[in-house]
């Protein structure tokens, strides 16, 4: 039997690399996106801190400014250890 | 800022699942910013058998802000308010992570229960008596739970309120002489039984 490929769609599937499921801030999946964002993706990624504890980078922001405002350092959610953005 | 309303829906759902826990968490009328927890006063300790009711607001800022929690069911320990039920615990206030949750919290209040610090108290009286006379604070704390926090106790005719004032280890003449004076308030007639 001969078949001819007259057209072909690619499919691709995607997952951030992180080591939990949910964002331990706003629960929800990473793979999904933060409860202020309407589309998983580049637009709303993982972050990780030095401690290695990953958060929606929305999540992680706002928590970093609500404890900016507070007018201390903000710790790690998870951890308590001091949250600096870790260079990747 | 707007609260994560739909994260304190996820928690609730997954508090309704865990039946066998010994803290419950369900929302007041239809909004999700006022709930009321349960916890069960621990084994081995005072509160033991008691089960209490704690009011608890979800503020705008959730999570990144505590819940606002205290004490409906009166309690007798040095870290919560007798007369307000206002609960001086770090988590609820400045130590609070945005990874913790209402169950968690709940179940630190639990935890203060079984572990009272009478060195940063909110109820000064109670720990005086907690650190000066632990047995004074034993009784009077197993009496409230006894009084407020066990469904069909309290309330009953005065010849049970003088066998519970009894139990405390007064004579049942004295016991029924302060629950006159008092107006049979159990709680007021036991403080001036054991001020006397």
């Amino acid at each position: 039997m001969k078949v001819k490929l007259k057209r072909w769609h690619g499919v691709a599937v995607w997952k951030w690399d992180v080591e939990d499921d949910v964002c331990g801030i706003c629960r929800m999946a990473y793979d999904a996106c933060c409860p202020d964002c309407t589309m998983p993706g580049d637009n709303c990624p993982p972050v990780w801190g030095e401690c290695n504890h990953a958060f929606h980078i929305h999540c992680a922001m706002k928590w970093l400014a609500s404890q900016a405002q507070a007018g201390g350092g903000a710790p790690c959610p998870m951890c308590r250890r001091d949250f600096k953005f870790k260079e990747s | 800022m707007a609260s994560d309303l739909s994260r304190v829906k996820k928690e609730l759902a997954e508090c309704a699942k865990d039946t066998k826990s010994s803290v419950q968490c369900v929302p007041v009328g239809g909004s999700m910013t006022h709930l009321e927890g349960t916890i069960k006063g621990p084994d081995g300790t005072p509160f033991a058998g008691g089960v209490f009711k704690i009011d608890i607001t979800i503020p705008g800022g959730y999570p990144f802000e505590p819940p606002k929690m205290k004490f409906t069911t009166r309690i007798w320990h040095p870290n919560i308010s007798s007369q307000t039920g206002a609960i001086c615990l770090d988590i609820l206030k400045d130590q609070w992570s945005p990874a913790l949750t209402i169950k968690t919290a709940l179940m630190s209040l639990q935890a203060l229960l079984c572990s009272p610090e009478p060195d940063d108290p909110q109820d000064a009286e109670v720990a005086r008596m907690y650190k000066d006379t632990y047995q004074t604070f034993v009784q009077t704390a197993k009496f409230w739970t006894e009084t407020y926090a066990m469904e069909h106790m309290g309330g009953g005719d005065h010849e049970n309120a003088i066998a519970r004032v009894c139990e405390m280890g007064f004579a049942a003449a004295e016991a029924r002489r302060a629950l006159e004076a008092h107006n049979w308030d159990e709680v007021a007639a036991i403080n001036s039984l054991l001020s006397a």
